[in-house]
């Protein structure tokens, strides 16, 4: 694997397992608890035999020793198709020149999609670009490099929505690194129909750590999805920027958790691979 | 040098004193800075003002100074003051009718040349004309014939008022020597407020007048009553002299060519329109025009006279009468024909044409002395003129005030060109 800079944060992050919050309806053996009860090794739970039952799953020896015909339940484990939807509008191109946040985010997206490929699910990528850009899930070895390679190659700019793409992820698990500062509205509206359908949408709520705490000087602070829009931001109104942006991470992020998506807010002075543990985490929690 | 609008500096310098103050209180707007979470900081002003120790913006403050004092200094009107003189002289020469000798005026003239103040000389008659060369134009005064224009006073003051606001400027003051006999004639209703235009003392140096001639007009046969004419010169004296007028109902002959040059005026007007003849068919509406005198009426158009000095012109521009000198008189036709009937010879325009192409050649000359009332007016009281007092418009702008225009003009799209530039800076 050619992971380039990324060798480092691929290392810290193998071993990390990232379950799914619900049982999943797939039926290729992977590592995520199925919906489906089959003939795997693990063994769940007897159940009296009933008629249609498949007779080689009639324990014998209960039988023998019980005179009554029980069949023997296993615990299928299946794979989980994971998608890493990536906000690359302007917004992310922050802050000039050193980009963190792309940075960040593109570091985010790549372990996600390691720790689930790691896990035997098929993973795939859509950029929110000016030129989207779509990666169906797969499980072969080289689609994290495929990945790696399509974050590098995008420049952030423009305002491409996320919404659509969120619509059209052939994934039950996707998950969205986003600043929300494009499409929010839409977002959510997409996220809880894919939810109400049984799928599991986790949003990464990415934002630099100068967007929480901008410079101290008297600058003028321009939009860069909307340039028209420029404001003063000096010791008068930094007060008020500060309560304005908290009130808006509290609603968003109540606004999507009761949506019943996977909400995790993050910033760029966190390392990549200690949000993806964290998430990871959290998932297991849930899923427990 | 001096400034013809001095406050023209003061408001420059007001103004560039405000340009630096508006440079110290400068409203700023902060360096930008892409901030994706720029929404949510309130909408309020985009400009922060404070005073600053230093002026900002150097060069543009520095172009704006430089275009306010330019532009001021150019419409200061910049002009260059000439070194001065003590004294200079205007010398106004009368040539008219009215001197009995011009070699005596002339003599006068060249006495004013020999005191070492460089006169200006200006010969005048009816018309002022300045001369560059003084002792060769007295000399050919000295020598020429008898004049027989009219002098006229006030022309000659207004030609010595422009000609001292060109000498005022190299002078402190300004000597006005008039050589003239001041008669009556040469007088007019202008003479005191042109005298008045000259803020000085004239010395009068009077010379002799010619023999009064104003009542020399005589008409050589009296006109029959039953004459369209004769209204016209009821008042005119009859006598058979040398220098009468004489007026020939028929084309004019050799004697009357031989009597004109002895000094008469023969004026041939031989068409009398009549109602009951031929040249009736003649008789149109048109006019005529003498001096100020346009007369419109039924006349009769006869053969346009040729040749000559023309003295009263149809409405179409052709001459309707003119005159020739001969000799020492002159002879005139006249190509209009009067009609007996109607008022015509009763109108006083008409009258007063008639009068003007009767009159005897030489100019009547009323060449009797003005009173020592005119001379009291004329000569003022006080020294001459000062040339601070004649000096009005006499000082050159000087070739800077396009200069500094243009200065001004580069500046302005100096300023232009770096406000550009700061701007893309700027976004």
């Amino acid at each position: 694997m050619t992971a380039g800079p990324y060798g480092a944060l691929l290392d810290a992050v193998r071993g990390v397992r990232w379950p799914a919050v619900r049982r999943v309806a797939g039926a290729t053996l992977g590592a995520h608890p199925s919906r489906l009860r089959g003939n795997s090794s693990e063994f769940s739970e007897f159940r009296p035999y009933r008629q249609g039952d498949d007779p080689r799953r009639v324990d014998w020896r209960l039988l023998a020793r019980s005179d009554r015909a029980y069949v023997r339940l296993t615990t299928d484990r299946a794979t989980l198709r994971t998608a890493i939807l990536v906000d690359a509008s302007a917004s992310m191109a922050f802050p000039q020149p050193a980009l963190t946040k792309w940075v960040r985010a593109r570091e985010i997206a790549v372990a996600l999609a390691a720790v689930a490929h790691a896990e035997g699910d098929p993973v795939g990528l859509a950029i929110a670009a000016e030129t989207p850009f779509t990666l169906a899930p797969r499980a072969r070895r080289s689609v994290i490099v495929e990945m790696i390679r399509a974050l590098d190659a995008t420049t952030p700019r423009g305002d491409t929505a996320l919404a659509p793409l969120l619509a059209a992820a052939r994934a039950p698990r996707v998950a969205v690194v986003t600043d929300l500062l494009g499409d929010a509205g839409a977002l959510l509206a997409a996220a809880r129909l894919r939810v109400a359908g049984g799928g599991e949408v986790t949003v990464v709520h990415l934002l630099a750590t100068e967007e929480l705490d901008p410079p101290s000087d008297g600058l003028l602070a321009v939009d860069p999805e909307q340039p028209a829009l420029r404001r003063t931001l000096d010791r008068t109104t930094r007060g008020a920027y500060a309560r304005a942006l908290s009130a808006w991470l509290e609603e968003t992020a109540d606004a999507f958790r009761a949506a019943g998506v996977w909400y995790v807010r993050a910033d760029t002075s966190e390392p990549a691979a200690h949000l993806v543990r964290r998430i990871a985490l959290e998932a297991g929690g849930r899923a427990g | 040098m001096s400034f013809l609008v001095p406050w023209a500096l003061v408001i420059g310098g007001v103004g560039a004193a405000v340009a630096v103050l508006l440079h110290l209180v400068a409203q700023q707007r902060p360096a930008a800075y892409l901030l994706p979470t720029a929404r949510f900081i309130p909408d309020r002003h985009t400009l922060v003002r404070r005073m600053a120790a230093r002026p900002r913006d150097l060069l543009l403050l520095a172009l704006r100074v430089l275009l306010l004092l330019s532009a001021a200094a150019a419409f200061a009107r910049p002009v260059l003051a000439p070194h001065r003189g003590t004294r200079a002289r205007i010398v106004l020469l009368d040539r008219s009718a009215a001197v009995a000798s011009d070699t005596e005026a002339a003599a006068r003239v060249r006495a004013l040349l020999t005191d070492g103040v460089r006169p200006r000389l200006i010969l005048f008659d009816s018309t002022a004309t300045p001369v560059s060369d003084a002792r060769a134009a007295l000399d050919s005064v000295a020598h020429a014939e008898p004049a027989h224009a009219a002098g006229s006073l006030s022309g000659a003051l207004v030609a010595a008022r422009r000609a001292a606001t060109e000498i005022a400027a190299e002078a402190d003051s300004v000597e006005l020597v008039l050589v003239s006999p001041v008669t009556v004639g040469e007088v007019d209703a202008a003479l005191d407020s042109v005298r008045a235009q000259w803020p000085g003392a004239i010395a009068v140096a009077r010379v002799a007048a010619r023999a009064d001639t104003s009542r020399s007009w005589t008409l050589e046969r009296s006109l029959p009553a039953d004459d369209v004419l004769a209204p016209a010169v009821a008042g005119v004296r009859v006598a058979a002299t040398p220098g009468a007028v004489r007026l020939r109902r028929a084309p004019l002959d050799a004697g009357d060519s031989a009597f004109a040059r002895l000094g008469g005026t023969a004026v041939g007007w031989d068409t009398i329109a009549r109602w009951d003849t031929t040249t009736a068919s003649k008789l149109s509406a048109n006019a005529i025009a003498m001096g100020d005198d346009v007369v419109v009426a039924t006349v009769g158009r006869g053969a346009s006279p040729e040749g000559g000095r023309v003295l009263a012109r149809w409405a179409d521009g052709s001459p309707a009468a003119v005159q020739q000198e001969l000799g020492a008189g002159c002879v005139r036709e006249v190509g209009f024909a009067v009609p007996l009937a109607g008022d015509l010879p009763l109108r006083p325009a008409f009258q007063r044409v008639v009068r003007g192409l009767l009159e005897p050649c030489r100019v009547a000359m009323r060449n009797t002395l003005a009173d020592a009332s005119v001379l009291a007016r004329l000569s003022g009281t006080g020294s001459a003129a000062r040339g601070s007092a004649l000096a009005d418009g006499a000082r050159r702008p000087t070739p800077l005030v396009p200069w500094l225009l243009a200065f001004a003009l580069l500046c302005a799209v100096a300023e232009l060109a770096v406000r550009a530039r700061g701007r893309r800076e700027a976004a």
